[in-house]
């Protein structure tokens, strides 16, 4: 517990604790914005001949969600990645790490501690991020419901949870920053390609969730396979966690 | 342009602007306060200014020395 709250003093003194969520916040707002002024932005920019009349797909709020995650599934991760690569890797590079766990801290501790602040930083940042953009949804694009919006948070999170976990259990493996990164964003997306691939078998894969929301939002109830990616996509994280701690533990011993 | 200005709702993009500014005030302390950085301050602080958003999160993430 109290290296979960070293962690979490860390984090504030780094500043990651303001400059996350306000960049969450840009990412998830950026495309609503930008979207609802597009008609403007091109008469403005003009190039286009007289009279000619540019039809643009007014959105529905489903659609304008799928924009924002978008926008987390691409720079969203890759900024947790780039926040995360350093996190044990570094330490262990520097060798504060062997300082921490001679004290009798045991290995899962150092490990979940890490976990569980880098979760929450992510979760707390996207929640404020989906927030910003349910808010600028219902003011531009028309009604979502809070529920909605909840539902979205909560399985959307899933899927930065994983990413996460991903994340650590690279760092629990390696110990140099850049690979972890490089490491984490290869097998996201190779899970893609695979995911894609092979669609009609791995109908739960936790690729497939953003999919799923979108599904929800549009029929407005909750689909089966949406709940069998989610508890696949729990399942995932809780293996790569506890695998992570055995890793980490067999690398420190053999040191 | 004009017509670009005037038709934009201001209560829309304020918070938008804002939260930029925020960011690149948080960054510019931070990189006063800092004992070291990797590379020079004064490179820092034209990437911080001059590159919209983008350059307060490399600040961030590559500027900043662990201690």
């Amino acid at each position: 517990m109290t290296l979960f709250q070293k962690e979490m003093v860390e984090n504030w003194r780094n500043k990651k604790w303001i400059w996350v969520p306000l960049v969450m916040i840009i990412l998830a707002i950026m495309d609503p914005i930008s979207n609802y002024y597009m008609p403007q932005i091109i008469e403005a920019v003009g190039g286009l001949p007289e009279g000619t009349v540019f039809e643009l797909p007014d959105f529905a709020p489903a659609e304008v969600v799928m924009m924002s995650l978008a926008q987390f599934s691409t720079l969203g991760v890759l900024i947790i990645v780039l926040i995360s690569m350093g996190t044990i890797a570094g330490e262990r590079k520097s060798g504060i790490s062997e300082l921490i766990l001679v004290k009798p801290v045991s290995y899962i501790n150092y490990i979940t501690a890490k976990w569980a602040a880098l979760l929450i930083l992510t979760l707390v940042s996207f929640f404020f991020g989906m927030l910003a953009s349910w808010y600028y949804i219902n003011i531009l694009y028309g009604e979502l419901s809070f529920e909605n919006f909840l539902l979205i948070v909560l399985f959307y999170g899933l899927w930065l949870t994983f990413v996460v976990t991903l994340s650590i259990f690279y760092n629990a493996m390696i110990k140099t920053p850049g690979l972890v990164a490089f490491l984490t964003i290869f097998t996201i997306m190779v899970m893609r390609v695979i995911t894609q691939v092979f669609h009609h078998l791995l109908n739960w894969s936790p690729n497939n969730l953003s999919n799923y929301i979108f599904e929800m939002l549009l029929t407005e109830s909750i689909p089966s396979h949406l709940v069998g990616t989610a508890s696949v996509t729990i399942m995932l994280s809780i293996i790569l966690l506890i695998a992570s701690i055995f890793i980490f533990k067999k690398k420190e011993l053999a040191n | 342009m004009q017509e670009l200005m005037e038709s934009i709702n201001w209560a829309i993009i304020a918070p938008f602007i804002m939260i930029q500014f925020i960011l690149l005030i948080v960054a510019i302390i931070d990189l006063v306060k800092a004992d070291e950085t990797r590379g020079s301050k004064w490179m820092w602080v034209f990437i911080i200014v001059f590159i919209n958003i983008v350059g307060p999160v490399l600040y961030f993430i590559f500027g900043r020395r662990r201690d």
